[in-house]
């Protein structure tokens, strides 16, 4: 289930604008998450790239090679709303449950 | 960093990974690093592995660039099959044709034709020895009738049987009995 999270907020930060590797990581920092797990973000990119989720392209960078951007695709916006959805539902069970036994706990 | 990207490429080849696209990501790997070293974000930060080895698999794999392991080679059964079939279609093709074959003769009157049909020369009045050698060749025993054990080559033919055509069935030897005397 986290897995797939993880891949909702990769899509989530390029749906807008398309962004390279790193600046993803930046841009889910400065969303608020800043762990992003075990085995980093490159090989979740590689699968949804091998999904068709994110298109790709090059763009010159300064001084040094090419960057390889990623942008959310048509399926991969749709894969996105469903999976907003989808995660909303669970957050507000998940929320349920865990509420519960934190009284319980406190 | 390097030493990290490095790595990463001798695994992309020894996994298989196609050259260009095992470059592409070196060089996409090698500009975050740079670019992250210099935000102050470690590798172990920004790739959450420390095992590039590992990594790199890891991200081959999702991206569908690792070579799955053929398959162990299955015996093919299909040409026996059809080996098979061409076998069973020959038996009854064949079968088919011997009775078919056997039902447009079945109609006609049946022809009992001779197991042989021997000629049997007319060897009376040919010198005793020469008229053996004669019958010798055509027919399968002879016997001299009269005093064979005091018969010469001289003596005469004077009487034969049979003489002319007979037919010569299985297991019926044709038998010539030749009678000599002085003529």
């Amino acid at each position: 289930m986290l897995r797939g999270v993880l891949d909702l907020c990769l899509l989530a930060v390029v749906v807008d604008e398309p962004a390279y590797g790193y600046e993803m990581t930046r841009r889910l920092r400065e969303r608020g998450l800043s762990t992003v797990g075990e085995g980093s973000i490159y090989p979740l990119l590689g699968r949804l790239e091998r999904e068709g989720l994110v298109a790709t392209h090059r763009e010159a960078s300064d001084g040094g090679p090419p960057r390889k951007y990623y942008s959310a695709s048509p399926s991969g916006r749709r894969a996105l709303s469903e999976g907003v959805r989808a995660w909303r539902d669970v957050r507000g069970e998940v929320d349920s449950v865990l509420a519960t036994i934190e009284a319980e706990v406190a | 960093m390097t030493a990290y990207v490095e790595e990463c490429r001798q695994e992309w080849k020894r996994l298989g990974v196609p050259d260009l696209l095992a470059e592409e990501m070196a060089t996409e790997l090698e500009s975050d690093l740079a670019e992250a070293q210099a935000d102050g974000v470690s590798a172990a930060e920004l790739l959450g592995e420390s095992d590039p080895r590992r990594f790199a698999a890891n991200w081959a794999g999702e991206r569908g660039l690792v070579r799955e392991p053929a398959p162990p080679k299955r015996r093919r059964i299909w040409p026996w099959i059809v080996v098979a079939l061409f076998l069973v279609l020959f038996v009854t093709w064949t079968a088919l044709q011997t009775a078919g074959h056997g039902s447009a003769t079945r109609g006609r009157p049946v022809e009992v034709t001779p197991s042989r049909r021997v000629s049997v020369p007319n060897v009376i009045g040919m010198k005793a020895c020469k008229a053996l050698r004669t019958v010798a060749h055509t027919v399968d025993d002879w016997r001299i009738a009269g005093h064979p054990y005091g018969s010469t080559c001289d003596e005469t033919v004077v009487g034969q049987s049979p003489v002319g055509h007979v037919i010569r069935r299985d297991g019926h030897p044709v038998i010539v009995t030749l009678r000599v005397g002085r003529s």
